[in-house]
């Protein structure tokens, strides 16, 4: 059972002041709990750590904490409370496999999702609720067919806003007209703006330079993520991004997110500066590719997630596929404290294996 | 000569020789000119300087040396030969381990067969290598008749072209397990023509412990080389590469023998295994789900990333369902071989051992009458292919006897 109590306290941590000596003592301890709840009541997770030999007592620093892949989550039901206390499942196909992620969430842990996401949002975007234009179509939403890592963000960060309204039709296409009636109607207010990367740069970008438009949103904040692999593709970098964003809209406060579908609502903001940056509730460690063991500030390797939030799956402490490096902790010039870093990409996938599959 | 549909032609991609040309006559087996043929390329191939790096690829080259040509000749058949080619072989070659397409062309050339090889869409290296030495070697003159008998091409997974094939061939050579093996058999083919098939298969490997106690210094390196090349140069994704790896002796003297060897081969696969990021990734998941899986893994070993040992407190019937790759061996201490036979199913393939003779090895098959395991063979030699692969005779499997009364 959580502790009401303990998880009140949580909340009061300061989102992005502490000192990296103060939150490692706190998160610590909280890993350390969330390790021994989960040795107790998630079986397959016991069994990882022990059969594999990780440490799960007496951790001495966040690098001691055990971390189980990612992928994981791909193959194995890992959960940590009765079936009868799960009250949604979020899945994630990713871009690896076949078979989707399943994230077993109990009424604590997606309140505490929910709590902590707008903890961090609200440092971006002030505690109001904003009038909210969403870079999508509404059948992605309303369709549960479409249900999906789009589905859930967008309905995860329409908390967020007011008033909310759907910039693309459902063939995908901009309507402009709705948009342009949207921005009269809220003339004179902040409006955030939430999408998906690509869809931003594919369905808003492009299609207003098409157009040859200009929408005028000064006063907006742009807050968008899933990732740059189709974006890379086309050789368009965040600084591209960024550019074309302001040329065709005006945004000038942009902001992409990283963060996975095994710890939502702990997620990275991008700064001024455009640097990620960890909360009071989360870290990041950088593994060695090979060994897995610790690298230092400024050295690239596989990106390993800490988040306070998992308490109904063992998703406390997960090594991702990512790669990228901790640029500094606690000196980032936007004045945020906490660890700051980039990603650089991904592992690159493997081909067929074995002697069943080699038909291709 | 073979009249291919134009809709067919269409499709495919030509890597070696002329569809206009095919031809689907035999030629006897062991013919001199295909020997010369194999033997050129060997040379070529050896003296390949893409080759020198790419183990299989040097493999294949030495296997094609003539020596060695004449040695297996002179194993396989017998003097006055009156076996004669099936005429065409089409064959389904394995992405898994890209090689195996040049030993099997091998087979049937040396069959007097003509072939048409379908290669996986995925390029390597080890193709592209060998490809391009038989090309060469094709260009230069009086090469026509044999290359009549070879047809490389690459086509989309598309069954109207397997078809095809499978219509036209007298025999087949399918190699991409169970799945494939299965789908290659729902077309027709020709009443009598015959098919040498590669499902999937899982292979193991003893050590007695005793034995490995007493290697010092040289020898105990020397193990440690030819252990890493069964283990390591097809990453384990060949079938023939060892999964399980079973100890025989008292238990004291396996303990002793697993602290005696494991450091020491650790050290030496460091030293050669290149292993990519995925690699290692996919290794550890593949960890955790086996921690979580399989009650018969009490524990993992990771003293090292280069290996993974899962230890196992109890072998059943369903271990051939648990593989590892890129160095990850299920390990397990047995008292005697015999406890082994439970296990072996018709799927077991090839048996790799050290310190045990081929009396005991040949009575643990015979007495415990195993209806798997086709291959024993020493340590090191796990990935050798050779002339009998899989329980078949290649020669004679590919070729008809032609009797003269």
């Amino acid at each position: 059972m959580l502790e009401q109590q303990s998880l009140a306290s949580l909340l009061e941590w300061p989102v992005f002041s502490m000192s990296s000596a103060e939150k490692e003592q706190l998160l610590l301890t909280e890993m350390q709990r969330l390790t021994d709840l989960h040795m107790e009541a998630c079986a397959p997770y016991n069994s990882v750590v022990t059969k594999l030999h990780f440490e799960s007592q007496d951790l001495q620093s966040l690098t001691d904490i055990p971390y189980i892949p990612v992928q994981l989550f791909k193959h194995q039901r890992l959960a940590s409370v009765p079936e009868q206390d799960i009250v949604k499942t979020m899945m994630s196909s990713g871009t690896s496999g076949h078979n989707p992620s399943k994230i077993f969430l109990d009424k604590n842990t997606a309140a505490l999702q929910i709590k902590i996401l707008a903890q961090i949002m609200g440092d971006f975007i002030g505690k109001k609720r904003l009038p909210m234009l969403i870079i999508d179509c509404k059948a992605t939403v309303t369709d549960r067919y479409r249900f999906s890592a789009r589905t859930a963000g967008i309905l995860g960060f329409s908390m967020f806003g007011r008033d909310v309204e759907y910039a693309l039709d459902d063939d995908m296409s901009l309507n402009v007209d709705r948009v342009r009636a949207f921005l009269e109607k809220h003339e004179g207010e902040n409006i955030l703006l939430f999408g998906f990367t690509f869809i931003i740069w594919q369905h808003l970008v492009r299609a207003l330079e098409k157009l040859d438009e200009c929408l005028p949103l000064a006063n907006g904040i742009l807050i968008h993520g899933g990732g740059w692999k189709k974006l890379l593709n086309e050789a368009v970098d965040n600084n591209e991004f960024k550019e074309r964003v302001g040329a065709s809209t005006e945004i000038n406060k942009i902001h992409n997110y990283y963060g996975m579908v095994e710890q939502t609502g702990s997620i990275f903001m991008e700064c001024e500066e455009g640097h990620l940056h960890t909360s009071a509730w989360s870290d990041i460690i950088i593994r060695d590719p090979y060994d897995f063991s610790p690298l230092p500030i400024g050295e690239s390797g596989l990106i390993q997630l800490l988040s306070v939030i998992p308490h109904s799956y063992p998703g406390h402490s997960i090594l991702s596929e990512d790669v990228g490096e901790i640029l500094g902790i606690d000196d980032c010039p936007c004045g945020r404290h906490g660890t700051y870093f980039k990603i650089e990409g991904r592992l690159e996938q493997a081909e067929v294996r074995g002697c069943s599959d080699s038909y291709t | 000569m073979i009249a291919i549909p134009k809709d067919i032609s269409d499709k495919i991609t030509i890597l070696v020789g002329d569809p206009a040309t095919l031809d689907n006559r035999p030629a006897s087996v062991w013919e001199p000119a295909r020997v010369s043929f194999l033997s050129e390329l060997s040379k070529k191939l050896i003296a390949h300087a893409d080759a020198k790096r790419r183990p299989d690829v040097m493999s294949f080259a030495y296997w094609i040396r003539r020596a060695n040509l004449v040695k297996m000749q002179e194993r396989t058949s017998g003097p006055d030969s009156s076996r004669i080619g099936l005429g065409l072989v089409f064959h389904i070659c394995p992405s898994n381990v890209p090689v195996n397409f040049a030993f099997s062309l091998a087979f049937a050339l040396l069959s007097g067969n003509s072939s048409v090889l379908r290669l996986p869409r995925r390029e390597d290296p080890t193709y592209t290598i060998i490809v391009e030495a038989i090309n060469e070697l094709l260009a230069e003159h009086e090469q026509e008749a044999i290359k009549a008998a070879i047809l490389v091409v690459r086509y989309e997974r598309d069954d109207d072209l397997n078809a095809y094939w499978l219509s036209q061939a007298d025999g087949r050579i399918i190699w991409g397990g169970n799945q494939t093996v299965n789908h290659m058999r729902s077309f027709d083919v020709p009443p009598r023509s015959r098919e040498i098939a590669f499902p999937d298969r899982y292979s193991l490997c003893a050590l007695c412990a005793d034995a490995i106690l007493r290697l010092e210094g040289d020898a105990l390196e020397k193990f440690c080389a030819a252990l890493y090349n069964d283990i390591y140069l097809m990453d384990q994704a060949a079938c023939s590469s060892p999964q399980l790896l079973a100890w025989t002796g008292k238990k004291d003297d396996v303990t002793a023998a697993q602290n005696k060897l494991w450091p020491a081969f650790i050290k030496h696969s460091k030293s050669r295994y290149e292993i990519k990021p995925i690699q290692v990734m996919e290794k550890f998941v593949d960890a955790c789900s086996a921690a979580i899986s399989s009650e018969n893994v009490s524990d993992i070993n990771r003293d090292d990333y280069v290996l993974y040992r899962y230890e196992l407190n109890n072998l059943d019937e369903t271990q051939d369902d648990s593989r590892g790759y890129s160095g990850t061996i299920h390990e397990v201490a047995l008292t005697s071989l015999d406890e082994l036979a439970p296990i072996v199913k018709k799927n077991y393939q090839t048996l790799s051992y050290f310190g045990f003779s081929k009396d005991e090895l040949r009575s643990f098959v015979n007495e415990n009458r195993l209806r798997g395991i086709d291959r024993i063979v020493p340590v090191g030699r796990a990935l050798d292919m050779d002339i009998v692969w899989d329980g078949y005779d290649m020669i004679s499997t590919l070729s008809r006897i032609v009797e003269i009364g």
